[in-house]
């Protein structure tokens, strides 16, 4: 028995002691096929999926590393049918590979095959309901032709059914076009570059990076390696105008080279950003600016934040596997569990950050969570218990209890910038005349809007009121204090992307604060025990404070 | 050697002592209950049960020797079998039967061995996968018929498609069913006319042994394994540490399962066993697959740690002995597992599969209970135990080395159960990477042979195991029927004590259980690690105080409001919680932890729920006062839980009654707060209770020592009589055992001889009769009389039978 810093569970986690003195070279270890699923203070937990393993061998590590690996940091002995398990998923990917070959009778013309090294696989695939009709004229034992449009719908069947197969068909150069990097006043840092090389040779597939780590330089630095039209998929238009922004000022890209495709704006240039949800519009039934993916021979399309990626974007793009693809993410969990799909349509990871490295760097700081606690009057938790199931959240959400202790932890927090979010409007607008301070809501004027961020950035006011919806569509400024008074039903990826906005690590390294007020014994507090959990395992310190101790 | 004999009784009689307790040993059904004398214990070594339970338990080599010897025919030359068995190793066929006569399957003639009549009837007409011989399928051909140079002749000129025909049923079945198509007709008629085939009914047509043994070119088998095959082995490493750590796991789960069931034991259900809505409910606890959940299950039930409480509604509870076993040392809890496991006749891996014509087959259910188990269970680990340590064997080389010594068994079946009992050795922790670890080897130890056979020596090594195993397995068959007596090794020496075996095999675990920690890392999640099996009373602190979330090396504990609530509900105090969790973590408590059980103990009992059978209400508080101050009403120990309503724990008719003796006047109320009358109620009585199963003492060497004793006292009184009756003239008919009787009887038929015999008619008058019996089958003999009438005779009313002098 050797004194590890690794846990091999049953259930294929990974527990890595954090404090451990071999911990980081475990960690370095293992980070290539297992998924980091829990960060809190001292145990990580890692899990092991086929996924997981399919992208450490699409990245070049074999089985053996993997099991090396786990025996040598692991400080029990690890279960044996975890190895042989790791050992034969690993080994199901590559034995199906798609390859173009040239036709003997036509050097001109090529045809997409599915090759075998193993027949009986091709002969199990091939005997799948829905695999069977994706496929063409059987050319030996070994190989079967594929229909090029099929390529990325066969490679989703294969994966369902276990056998991930390899994409070595090769991609379309799409139109050219000269974009290079303009690192006059800055560089690429080194694992940036790193990723941009990773993501090269593989062709397509995934680069993972956390927050603030310099997503868009590696999207960029991509596109200075395809030299060719880019479609840019993003979240929102905001994150359209950052990269935007960020094109416009580290490539040799002017902003006439750059085009906007959002609800506003419709331009298709040599380099197109579109959000996500113009391209999901549908009218009458139809999407409506599916044209936008044919508009032009694209080289390369880049997707941001790929686990937020919408389900009609995965249609789109199994039609789309001729063409480079990079997806880029802060993580491959996604909460409505299709990370097989993101292997199959956009491609394996390419590239993961070591991530204390990053965090060395000054990228990733603590904030300080804090749940404060409301006991109801009363008399609201009568009409609380009395209400029907749907009017709960919201009855418990709005109580009178939460003013006071907004006005108490405004007052503690006087002088520096505080956002107030909340999602119900009267209660917004009751806080704002609390506090003395201006609400912005979907309803606020664009001008208006930006007349108060302006301000708030100033430090000409320090407190502003939003709502969820104002929060979520438009450029929030950095805040150090958010106090959140009314929760939302989304997902907590969701909840935790906001989070990140506002708590981004401050200039001046004083700690950023985040205030959620609970009330006590309602829905409202089962929603915070979520929170809590999830802040908790991304590392945040986390406290629960009733509202009498403030 | 014995002196020729005259038949299997006469084989029988001249056997030393020694050869005796072999051949009792070998085959201990023939020991129950004890036979008279040899004479009898030669009848039932030749009846058809005995001869069947002897031949199942023959290895294919064993098997394949005595298929050529029933072949080859009474007497054969030994090197006609060598023939037939394509084989030039005299040495080991010359020992396999050996091993046959040994175990009373043939027997030594002055001319050569004989089979025991009843062999070729058990083996069945298709000795080998060959067809009846010419003559008994067609009694009336003439004997060229089945002369091989003619059948060699007609083989080659043999059309094509005819040869292809012949070719199908070579190697068997010798049967076919004639073609529908004209070219199939006229192929089998051109077989049927050179009598290559032989009609038995008007669309089935059979190949003649002759036909089939000249195919095959005088060989009986295609593959001939007089030896076992071998078994493919690798070296693995790590293996103690992976079984101690597997071991440490399947501790975990039973003490998991303990403490779910302890608080909520699942239902018994009418048909015995656990139903499948509460082994699911048991694997999300576990967090296991079905059968690994139902093997955790079995193996608690097995080691006596739950069990049928017996009540009137009866449920799966952790038995007092659980305890005991809770608190004993890792090791020794490991081998009271290890040592119910092996000796356990049930086999968890049938849970879920579908019997005919029932459901699916319940854990801890009757369906679960296959005594067959016990002893693939033994082989399997027998033959791990084979191998050099630190080898793990390949299960397909393994699967056929099993198939080899039980050729009769299903080999599906065989294979499904094989692999079970590997899965269920990993699980346990007999087996670590699949090789045997160290408590594994200590566990096994006892089943194996000493290493040489102090009975016979000189026999080559290989037939010396064979013999062993062989002579072994009838006594493992009978003890698995009888439910649970210990195995029996066909060895002198008796086997070591049950607690010597335990305490051994709790040592060599103990040396790779990971070692307890005493500690847990909390944090903010609400999440707790400990990073190994913890120490007793903090495991079962965490157990109750917090949901288990993952498991293996280290267990991942997660606080919730209710794992809270259930800590408080088993008495810990709010301030006692904080404290043990702060004293067992290395890490500071999380402040979310701290405030969960705060907010949890602020709402706990807020409500209060207490049971009563009766009630009391009455407007008028006063007439509540008297009751609670009389002196008479004190048994009904009333309470008062508001001004106007007082409870008891008395049965309300009770209460109605006692009131009214103390000058009230209470009405009985109904659920619905009107007056009710009491209706008499109808007694029931409890269901009866099961007792325990039979038990049976093994047939071992001190028995056999002793029946054989027995067996020659009576073998001289029957020498005795039998001079006594040689004296008087004329047939006389003795009181015979059936088994003799019949025995006698199809030598008659065979031999065709005529009989005295004594037959009681239905009145109980007993008459004798010459018959010339003609066949032995149901129970009757089918025979012709004096008269030359055909008549048939039960069995059963037949006193006894001489021959005809």
């Amino acid at each position: 028995m050797n004194d590890g810093p690794l846990i091999v569970q049953s259930d294929k986690t990974l527990l890595l002691e954090v404090d451990h003195p071999n911990a980081e070279a475990a960690r370095r270890a293992i980070a290539p096929f297992a998924e980091l699923e829990r960060a809190p203070e001292h145990v990580h937990t890692y899990r092991i999926t086929p996924l997981g393993l399919w992208n450490a061998r699409a990245a070049g590590h074999d089985a053996e590393q993997v099991v090396d690996a786990l025996i040598t940091h692991s400080r029990y002995a690890v279960p044996n049918a975890l190895l042989v398990d790791v050992a034969d998923t690993m080994d199901r990917y590559g034995r199906l590979t798609l390859t173009k070959e040239g036709l003997a009778d036509s050097p001109e013309g090529t045809r997409l095959v599915l090759r075998t090294t193993d027949r009986p696989v091709l002969e199990e695939v091939l005997r799948h309901k829905k695999i069977k009709p994706l496929t063409g004229e059987r050319l030996d034992d070994l190989a079967v032709v594929v229909h090029p449009s099929e390529r990325g719908t066969l490679k989703q069947e294969l994966l369902k059914v276990g056998w991930p197969a390899e994409d070595l068909a090769g991609y379309v150069d799409g139109e050219a076009h000269p974009i290079d990097l303009d690192q006059a006043d800055w560089h690429l840092r080194p694992y940036q570059q790193h990723a941009v090389d990773g993501f090269w040779h593989g062709g397509s597939g995934v680069v993972v990076l956390p927050c603030g780590a310099g997503k868009t330089l590696v999207g960029a630095g991509a596109m200075a390696a395809a030299k060719a039209t880019t479609l840019i998929l993003v979240t929102n238009t905001v994150s359209a105008r950052q990269w935007k922004d960020e094109l416009i000022r580290r490539t040799t890209l002017t902003e006439d080279e750059i085009g906007e495709y959002s609800g506003a704006r419709k331009e298709i240039r040599p380099v197109t950003i579109a959000t996500y949800q113009v391209l999901t519009t549908k009218r009458k039934g139809a999407y409506a600016h599916l044209d936008l993916l044919d508009a032009r021979d694209w080289g390369l399309i880049v997707y941001d934040e790929v686990h937020l990626l919408p389900a009609p974007i995965f249609r789109m793009t199994a039609d789309l596997q001729a063409r480079r693809r990079l997806g880029l993410t802060a993580t491959l969990v996604r909460e409505d569990g299709r990370e097989a799909d993101v292997f199959s349509l956009i491609g394996p990871k390419r590239f993961d950050a070591p991530w204390k490295d990053i965090e060395a760097q000054g990228y990733i700081a603590p904030a300080d969570c804090v749940e404060v606690r409301v006991t109801l009057p009363e008399g609201q938790r009568l009409a609380y218990a009395v209400s029907e199931p749907e009017d709960r959240y919201r009855l418990a959400s709005c109580s009178d209890a939460k003013l006071p202790v907004v006005e108490t932890l405004a007052k503690q927090h006087a002088g520096e910038p505080t956002l107030v979010i909340g999602q119900y409007l009267d209660q917004l607008h009751e806080v704002a005349e609390r506090l003395g301070a201006e609400v912005i809501t979907g309803e606020t004027t664009v001008k208006e809007r930006q007349r108060l961020y302006d301000a708030f950035r100033t430090g000409e006011i320090t407190t502003l009121v939003v709502s969820k919806v104002a929060n979520f569509s438009i450029d929030l400024p950095e805040a150090s204090v958010a106090i959140q008074i009314s929760g939302t039903f989304g997902s907590r990826q969701e909840e935790a992307q906001r989070l990140g906005r506002v708590l981004r690590p401050k200039g001046d390294g004083r700690t950023a604060h985040f205030y959620t007020i609970v009330s006590r014994d309602t829905v409202d507090a089962d929603f915070a025990a979520h929170r809590q959990r999830f802040l908790a395992e991304q590392g945040y310190a986390y406290r629960i404070v009733d509202a009498d101790d403030l | 050697m014995a002196t020729p004999s005259r038949s299997l009784a006469d084989d029988i009689r001249g056997r030393s002592d020694a050869e005796l307790i072999d051949l009792v040993l070998a085959r201990p059904d023939l020991a129950r209950p004890a036979p008279a004398d040899l004479t009898s214990l030669a009848a039932r070594a030749g009846t058809r049960a005995s001869v069947q339970r002897a031949v199942e338990a023959l290895d294919r080599g064993h098997l394949q020797v005595l298929e050529a010897v029933v072949v080859a025919g009474d007497a054969a030359e030994r090197g006609t079998l060598l023939h037939l068995l394509g084989t030039d190793d005299a040495r080991t066929v010359d020992a396999i039967v050996q091993d046959l006569w040994r175990a009373a399957l043939l027997w030594r003639g002055a001319d050569g061995d004989h089979v025991v009549r009843t062999v070729p009837e058990v083996l069945g007409t298709a000795v080998a996968g060959l067809g009846a011989p010419m003559r008994e399928l067609r009694p009336s051909s003439p004997p060229e018929h089945a002369d091989p140079d003619r059948i060699r002749a007609a083989v080659a000129e043999a059309p094509d498609d005819a040869r292809a025909m012949l070719e199908r049923m070579t190697w068997g079945p010798a049967f076919g069913v004639l073609p529908t198509s004209t070219p199939g007709r006229t192929t089998a008629r051109w077989l049927l006319e050179h009598h290559l085939l032989v009609p038995v009914s008007t669309d089935r047509v059979a190949m003649p042994r002759e036909v089939g043994l000249v195919l095959r070119e005088g060989r009986l088998h295609r593959s001939v394994e007089l030896t076992p095959p071998d078994i493919e082995a690798r070296p693995v490493a790590l293996v103690d540490a992976a079984a101690g750590g597997a071991a440490s796991e399947c501790l975990t789960h039973l003490d998991e399962l303990a403490a779910e069931w302890g608080a909520e034991p699942p239902r018994v259900l009418r048909a015995g066993g656990l139903s499948v809505r509460d082994l699911r409910v048991t694997q999300m606890t576990l967090d296991l697959d079905p059968e690994h959940t139902a093997f955790v299950v079995e193996l608690a039930y097995a080691a006596g740690l739950v069990a049928d409480d017996g009540e009137v509604v009866p449920v799966w509870a952790p038995t007092s002995e659980i305890d005991e076993w809770s608190s004993s040392e890792a090791g020794h809890r490991w081998a009271t597992l290890a040592v119910a496991w092996l000796g356990s006749t049930r086999a968890p891996h049938l849970v879920g599969r579908r019997s005919t014509g029932t459901g699916p087959a319940n854990a801890l259910g009757p369906d679960v209970q296959w005594p067959a188990i016990r002893a693939i269970r033994r082989e399997v680990l027998r033959e791990l135990a084979s191998l050099e340590p630190g080898h793990a064997a390949d299960h397909t080389s393994l699967r056929r080395r099993l198939a080899w010594r039980r050729p009769n068994r299903s080999a599906a079946v065989l294979d499904e159960a094989v692999e079970a009992v590997l899965r269920e050795s990993e699980w346990l922790g007999v087996t670590g990477r699949g090789a045997l670890s160290e408590a594994g080897r200590a566990l096994v130890a006892p089943l194996l042979p000493p290493p040489a056979p102090s009975a016979r020596g000189g026999g080559s090594s290989t037939t010396g195991v064979a013999t062993t195993s062989n002579g072994k397995r009838p006594a493992r068959a009978r003890a698995d029927r009888a439910g649970g007596a210990a195995d029996i090794p066909s060895t002198a020496q008796p086997p070591p004590e049950a607690g010597a075996v335990a305490e051994t095999v709790a040592a060599a675990m103990s040396a790779h259980l990971p070692s307890p920690v005493d500690h847990i890392l909390v944090q903010a999640d609400l999440t707790a690690v400990a990073p190994g099996p913890l120490v007793g009373g903090l495991g079962s602190f965490m157990r109750l105080a917090a949901d288990v979330e993952s498991r293996g090396g280290a267990t991942v504990y997660r606080f919730t409001p209710e794992s809270v609530r259930r800590a408080l509900d088993a008495g810990w105090t709010a301030a006692d919680f904080t404290e043990t969790v702060r004293r067992s973590s290395r890490t500071p408590v999380p402040q979310p932890l701290e405030y969960l059980v705060a907010d949890v103990a602020r709402k706990h009992g807020q409500t209060r729920i207490g049971g009563a059978a009766a009630y009391i209400r009455s407007d008028d508080a006063a007439v509540l006062d008297t009751m609670l101050a009389s002196r008479d009403l004190t048994p009904l120990r009333l309470r008062r839980l508001a001004p106007t309503v007082l409870v008891s724990s008395a049965d309300p008719r009770v209460l109605v009654d006692l009131l009214r003796d103390n000058g009230f006047a209470p009405v009985h109320e109904g659920q619905d707060g009107a007056v009710v009358h009491a209706e008499t109620p109808r007694r029931r009585a409890g269901s009866r209770r099961r007792g325990p199963g039979p038990m049976v003492s093994p047939v071992d060497r001190p028995y056999t020592q002793s029946l054989v004793d027995g067996l020659r006292a009576a073998e001289a009184t029957a020498d005795q009589r039998r001079v006594e009756d040689e004296t008087r003239p004329g047939p006389r008919i003795q009181a015979m055992d059936p088994v003799v009787t019949l025995s006698l009887l199809r030598d008659a038929v065979a031999d065709r001889h005529g009989v005295w015999i004594g037959y009681s008619d239905g009145h109980g008058a007993t008459s004798r009769h010459l018959i010339h019996p003609q066949k032995v089958e149901g129970g009757r003999v089918r025979a012709t009389d004096e008269s030359g009438h055909e008549k048939s005779f039960s069995v059963h009313r037949i006193t006894g039978a001489t021959l005809e002098s």
